[in-house]
């Protein structure tokens, strides 16, 4: 008689029943798949939520003591404080009279900055960076305009002479202004910037924290977030977080139960088997370890592929919806590896235990 | 004999078709909870966006340029246009009218306010709307600079106003005002003041708190003499030019100042669907049939363009910020749900093809007996096919009850608390779609264990078995 090893029973067990072991192995597969896809998705949700809410603009608003100018290096400080990630525009505001004699308000900025910082303005043309007489007209402010193409401005007696490049639309405040570079509005009006608007991205926990710095850094600034803002972000990204997780939780859960149907009803189909080593001598234990090993082995294949299928899929998924990638992320693997070993053991054991008041000799007769 | 055998295996082998009827349930659950979740995502997370306020905003179209710096009015336009406060019901009859969530119309006029004045400087009249006012009585006229000490500026507005069936007004669409007291109301009959909200910077200026009382006098009606007292009810924060404000009844602004029905500007909540390429063309033109597919969809642009047809002289805009950005949101949360409903899907089918693959393979021997018996391999097959289809079908249908029962509860948890009454999430629509789910799933993964069994010798089987 051939001495059996264990690790030859297990081989041959998996590969003798090659349609069982595949079945198994796909159940293993699909649920460590989903638990790695869905908790790959799930660690990258918040940031990639708060990347979304970017595209609202501004959250908070700093502003000069008083409505005196700002500091000459006030953007760069507070670009510096704020960190590398916040994005921030420097405007300044002017009261002027167009050459049709209505009051407009005219403001100066970097529109490279206006450009990342908000997004939602609906721009004909963005003139060019280098352009200094160029100015963007808001739509109800072109109303106003004589001529679109040589804007006659005129405040406190200076007259500058701007062209149209473009019609601003946002349904806001914008449309009644005209926006021209910060450098020819200053050379024009000698008006400096009076407000920053700084987009800072993350929740409130982390607006807060920068503000609190901000504040820290600059005591003569006034410094407000635009609540608005600032409380739907986490709000919306918290309520879709607790929906995420709800729906993790879900999946995984059918899944599992589903695959543990599975597992254990290929485990119990053996009974046969398991009465002939009893009767053969094993015991419980020994059986038990047996059953064990074989499902832990297609577990821990199951995890292999799974996490590869399933950090695919979370790929997929998030380049689809946030064209972003989301990349592997390992952190997940041993959550993902416990819950399939968990499944494992527990289809293993439960017809195990289920199997072990059976007399061998009844089994092995048919009854 | 057919529907014996079936009884018979379902009345037997209960165990069997247990484990292959919990796949299926919780496969079905799960999917249906996901599906009725991506459904209805939208709306809810609509109604959270709606913490950023309208999305759509309709002033006059023949209004002077606004002169607006950081939300304060620099240089507030004297006269200028107006709309009618009685046009905005032919909202109610615009083609998209039921996704108009929320409306807060204003007016808005400069006054000059001080504390309480001297009460024996006024006698009260009341007016033709018999309400009371203090008028000042010209024998003890004080010089107008010692009256008007703080410019102020007076907005009406709607508090909880009956719009239709729906609640609204300034406060439903501003969610981040922050208010100590309560909302002012409409006094019915002769009041001596009138209630008022002021912002939070206001209330500092004139160092005011709730319950007390300050007048504010209206330049057109200065001449006449008629000026008015407000009683404080609430001290709001909102964080923006909102906070220097005096905030009142819009009637009664309207009153105030002698411009019955007239409005400066309506904000406007509506459920929109993200805009789209087609959203963006000029419904004019188009060619009528394509215009009548534009007109008929919910875009805010479409919804803009109804408005301003309903209303005369309204020029209606999507509020750029907000809608743009709301669409961004909306669209990528609703993307994820939808991703991960398929993700789900494709996860309960495997999980349910395998408990069936299994369930079948497990009953190799009876294939073999009923084969070896003279039953032919169709009528085998289409015994297992119809147990896997009853199953599916039972299964499913409870899936389904629970998958609705759970959206409900998980919608209901997480979205608790915004006004939003939990609804039922019972979506006649996905029912069939899931048990035909159920039944596609659980007929496909018990196909290949069927025919490998039928293929086998019976005799083969048999003897493997013995």
């Amino acid at each position: 008689m051939v001495n059996l090893s264990l690790f030859g029973m297990l081989r041959r067990s998996l590969v003798h029943r090659r349609a069982r072991s595949v079945s198994a192995l796909v159940a293993m597969t699909v649920s460590a798949g989903v638990a790695t896809a869905l908790l790959t998705l799930y660690a990258d949700l918040d940031a990639k939520l708060h990347k979304e809410f970017r595209s609202f603009g501004a959250n908070v608003v700093v502003t000069g003591p008083a409505s005196a100018p700002l500091r000459p290096d006030a953007l760069a400080r507070v670009q510096e404080a704020a960190g590398p990630d916040a994005v921030a525009a420097e405007f300044a505001y002017a009261v002027a009279t167009t050459d049709t004699g209505t009051p407009v308000v005219v403001a100066g900025t970097d529109f490279a900055a206006v450009k990342r910082l908000d997004s939602w303005w609906q721009v004909d043309a963005w003139p060019e960076a280098s352009a200094m007489d160029v100015a963007l007209l808001g739509q109800r402010a072109a109303q106003f305009v004589g001529n679109e193409h040589a804007v006659a401005l005129t405040y406190a007696g200076h007259t500058a002479t701007v062209n149209g490049a473009g019609r601003i639309k946002t349904g806001g405040d914008e449309d009644s202004r005209i926006y021209m570079p910060l450098a020819a509005f200053t050379r024009w009006t000698g008006v400096g910037p009076s407000v920053i608007e700084l987009q800072v991205p993350g929740g409130a926990a982390k607006v807060e924290a920068t503000m609190t710095r901000l504040r820290q850094d600059f005591p003569e600034m006034q410094i407000q977030p635009v609540r608005q803002l600032v409380e739907g972000e986490s709000k919306i990204v918290d309520r879709t977080h607790a929906l995420m997780y709800g729906a993790v939780i879900l999946i995984a859960l059918t899944v599992a139960v589903s695959v543990l149907a599975t597992l254990s009803a290929s485990v119990l189909e053996r009974r046969r088997d398991f009465a002939l080593m009893k009767a053969l001598g094993g015991s419980q234990v020994q059986l038990m370890g047996m059953f064990l090993m074989e499902t832990l082995v297609l577990a821990l294949a199951g995890v292999a592929v799974g996490f590869v299928v399933g950090s695919a899929a979370a790929w997929a998924i998030s380049e689809g919806n946030f064209h972003t990638a989301t990349l592997p992320h390992l952190s997940v693997l041993p959550l993902v590896l416990l819950l399939n070993v968990v499944i494992a053991a527990m289809a293993a054991l439960f017809p195990a235990r289920v199997l072990r008041g059976l007399q061998p000799a009844a089994l092995l007769k048919g009854e | 004999m057919f529907f014996r055998l079936l009884m018979e295996s379902f009345r037997r082998q209960r165990r069997r078709k247990m484990l292959a009827g919990i796949a299926i349930l919780l496969g079905t659950t799960a999917v249906t909870a996901m599906l009725a979740l991506a459904t209805t995502i939208g709306d809810r997370i609509h109604k959270e966006l709606a913490v950023y306020g309208a999305n759509i905003v309709v002033y006059p179209k023949a209004d002077l340029l606004a002169v607006k710096v950081g939300g304060v009015d620099v240089k507030p336009a004297s006269g200028g246009a107006y709309l009618k406060e009685s046009d905005l019901e032919k909202l109610k009859t615009i083609f998209w009218a039921n996704n108009i969530t929320g409306i807060s119309p204003e007016l808005d006029w400069k006054g000059n306010a001080s504390r309480q004045a001297d009460p024996e400087l006024f006698s009260p009249i009341k007016d033709l709307a018999g309400k009371a006012h203090f008028v000042l009585d010209k024998n003890h006229l004080p010089s107008p600079e010692a009256l008007a000490t703080t410019p102020a500026l007076v907005k009406g507005l709607w508090f909880d106003h009956s719009f239709g069936g729906l609640r609204t007004g300034a406060p439903q669409l501003h969610p981040w005002w922050h208010l100590r007291g309560s909302w002012p109301v409409m006094s019915k009959g002769i009041a001596e003041t009138t209630e008022a909200v002021i912002g939070e910077k206001f209330a500092d200026k004139l160092s005011l708190k709730v319950g007390d009382t300050f007048t504010v006098m209206t330049p057109s009606l200065y001449k006449a003499s008629l000026s008015n007292t407000f009683s404080v009810t609430g001290i709001v924060s909102t964080g923006d030019g909102t906070d220097d404000l005096v905030l009142i009844p819009l009637q009664y602004a309207q009153f105030l100042v002698g411009r019955e029905d007239t409005v400066s500007r309506v904000d406007i909540s509506a459920r929109t669907k993200p805009e789209d390429a087609f959203a963006r063309v000029d419904p004019d033109s188009l060619p009528p049939k394509q215009r009548e597919i534009w007109y008929c969809r919910p875009y805010a642009n479409s919804i803009a363009y109804q408005i301003r047809e309903a209303i005369p002289g309204a020029q209606a805009e999507q509020v750029r910020r907000v809608e743009q950005s709301e669409g961004n949101v909306l669209k990528r949360i609703s993307g994820l749900m939808w991703l991960i409903s398929a993700a789900a899907l494709l996860a309960a089918g495997f999980a349910v093809s395998a408990a069936m693959a299994t369930a079948i393979l497990e009953r190799r021997g009876e294939i073999g007996l009923m084969r070896s018996l003279g039953a032919s391999k169709g009528s085998i097959a289409l015994l297992f096919y119809a147990e896997a289809g009853l199953l599916a079908l039972i299964a499913g249908t409870l899936g389904y009850l629970l998958g609705s029962g759970l959206a409900a509860w998980l919608g209901a948890r997480i979205f608790a608390g915004d006004g939003g009454v939990a609804e039922s999430v019972l979506i006649p629509v996905l029912l069939p779609v899931v048990v035909a789910l159920a039944l596609i799933v659980a007929i496909a993964g018990s196909t290949p264990s069927i025919r490998t069994a039928l293929r086998m010798e019976p005799s083969a089987i048999l003897r493997a078995d013995a």
